[in-house]
């Protein structure tokens, strides 16, 4: 047939494009991930330009995977990070979806108000959360420990309690800025942001859901609990898999988050800490860079292949 | 049929009000954002003044000499609506092709496309750096921001498109060519009429993740195109200082785009799971 040309013509600038756009950085970090390459060295000015005389063979992977010292923690923290946000996004997806899918009045407005946090720019959800919400002093957290504080001292007055009260501890307000609990802070926004994206998705799913094999259930005398477990589960399996495999690949590359509340307090991830090498080790940065494409692409192959394979039906 | 209605009074009054009470729970980070855009600067850190206080413009009107507002949010723009132009210009011609005149390849081109989004940014960092800087010389200019905001999200629009076309009967369509229209005639004159709805959410997803793109926006722009993800990454810590104006710039910074997204909340479902769920 005459019309095989042009529909490969329509589809050739998106392909090419993305072609590019794919090969042609993945193949520069993957040479520079075998030389020596440094921006800054006054010994050996000879590394600071990209050259195959440079070859270091497989000597930067061996460097970060064994004398970086970030390294085997920023992947931890990374897995860390990831994992955390997931359990808690599902589950609250989970109970959010069960609780909005039944009618009620302002039920609109409620899935409006639900939605919203996914729309909030990443620089934005943080800059809110470590300032005015999570700060110790200034923020919400800060606020109302000090409130909590107040109350407790007032009761200090009381007769003959008074006494009992005035031995209680102050509360300390959490500061969200040290290395473990600015991880904590960055799961806590990170997961209000993508709840909203697992409500959804669960949503939609069990508006699809069987209803006649739900009453014959009810009728049968199901109790709630095993409906869910036989019937809801089972339904919500595949959303539960793909919401869990997308996050993964959008929170195994998570940057601005991390930038804004833990610049330099040592919380990194695998990204974060590749932006360190940047800055100077671009053989170390690069090696790191092959890292976490093997990473992502380990949670990548099996969402493609749950996508791929419903795609043509 | 009807489902069966085995809420108990109970049930009735607090699930109901358990919904309302969690949905506002999760929307107060953002209303917490909003008001305190209204307090001056030496008010929002007041304890005393937490709930009450004397509303102000002021933190609205000096956006610009504070931040510069304006140079950002022109910038953002400018890039988010061009690189969606461009996402659709290349995208809609490619998944027209797919959808109605599939090869045996189409589906590996498609997942492919796709894998492409899974590449971690942060792995090429130096080597966009690299090129745009020294080799291009097109770092920190819109051009740049617009072409790897296009190829970020192309893939997101291919696949979009493809799920939409899909759904449009292919014997529409080869009625067009036997009628003898052309090929642009037939996406011009009856594949986009037909697919309005879909290509308008498209653009308008692919118009928010734009917006809100925070790491190669950062990375690759030093002033001259830097978008508003910029402008409030380099306002992290305000220690406390400017609560209020920067309420106000990250208000103006994200609510055209909430409002924008309360719109396309069913097409997010379809742009982000590919298809997969429905």
């Amino acid at each position: 047939m005459a019309n095989r040309t042009l529909p490969r013509l329509l589809q050739t600038p998106a392909v090419v494009l993305l072609l590019l756009w794919m090969l042609v950085p993945l193949g520069m970090t993957l040479y520079f991930s075998f030389i020596r390459y440094v921006l800054n060295n006054l010994r050996k000015p000879e590394w600071t330009t990209p050259s195959l005389s440079n070859w270091r063979g497989f000597g930067n992977y061996e460097y970060v995977l064994f004398n970086a010292k970030d390294f085997w923690f920023a992947v931890q923290n990374s897995l860390f990070i990831v994992v955390s946000i997931l359990v808690l996004t599902v589950i609250l997806g989970l109970a959010l979806a069960m609780l909005v899918n039944r009618s009620f009045p302002g039920r609109g407005i409620v899935r409006v108000l639900l939605i919203s946090p996914f729309f909030v720019m990443p620089a934005v959800n943080a800059v809110l959360w470590i300032n005015m919400i999570l700060d110790p002093v200034l923020g919400l957290n800060g606020i109302a420990v000090e409130g909590i504080n107040a109350w407790v001292r007032g009761l200090h007055d009381f007769p003959v309690l008074g006494a009992f009260f005035s031995m209680w501890p102050e509360i300390e307000p959490i500061s969200f800025r040290a290395t473990q609990t600015s991880a904590y802070a960055v799961i806590i926004m990170v997961t209000w942001q993508w709840t909203p994206f697992a409500v959804l998705i669960f949503m939609t799913s069990l508006q699809s859901e069987d209803e006649s094999q739900k009453e014959a259930a009810i009728l049968d005398g199901a109790s709630a609990w095993s409906r869910f477990r036989n019937l809801t589960i089972p339904h919500l399996a595949r959303p539960i898999a793909i919401v869990v495999m997308i996050q993964s690949i959008f929170h195994l590359s998570l940057y601005a988050e991390i930038e804004i509340v833990s610049r330099g307090n040592g919380n990194k991830n695998l990204p974060y800490l590749i932006g360190e090498f940047t800055s100077n080790n671009i053989g170390a940065a690069s090696a790191a860079g092959i890292f976490a494409v093997i990473l992502a692409n380990i949670v990548a192959i099996f969402l493609l292949r749950m996508v791929g394979k419903n795609l043509m039906d | 049929m009807a489902v069966i209605d085995q809420t108990t009074k109970f049930g009735k009054v607090f699930w109901p009000v358990l919904a309302w009470g969690i949905a506002l729970i999760f929307f107060f980070p953002i209303f917490w954002m909003v008001f305190t855009s209204f307090k001056t600067d030496a008010d929002a850190v007041k304890p005393e003044y937490l709930f009450t206080f004397k509303p102000t413009l002021e933190n609205y009107l000096n956006m610009t000499d504070n931040y510069d507002y304006w140079r950002f949010a022109i910038n953002s723009v400018i890039t988010s609506t061009f690189a969606t132009g461009l996402a659709l210009v290349v995208g809609v011609p490619a998944a027209y092709a797919m959808s109605f005149n599939p090869s045996r390849h189409t589906k590996d081109i498609l997942v492919w496309m796709l894998s492409t989004k899974m590449l971690p940014a942060a792995a090429v960092l130096y080597p966009m750096t690299f090129l745009t800087k020294n080799f291009l010389q097109i770092y920190d200019t819109h051009f740049l921001v617009i072409i790897v905001l296009c190829l970020i999200n192309l893939p997101i629009v291919i696949w979009m498109l493809f799920t939409y076309f899909k759904e449009i009967p292919k014997e529409i369509i080869e009625a067009g060519k036997m009628d003898g229209v052309s090929t642009w005639g037939e996406i011009k004159d009856i594949l986009i009429p037909l697919a309005w709805g879909g290509v308008a959410s498209t653009a308008l997803l692919c118009f928010i993740f734009c917006w809100n793109e925070a790491y190669w926006t950062v990375r690759l722009t030093t002033t001259e195109a830097s978008t508003l993800s910029k402008l409030i990454e380099g306002n992290r810590a305000p220690e406390g200082l400017f609560f209020g104006r920067l309420s106000a710039v990250s208000t103006a910074a994200v609510g055209p785009i909430v409002i924008l997204g309360w719109f396309c909340q069913k097409q997010l479902v379809r742009g982000l799971t590919f298809g997969a769920v429905k």
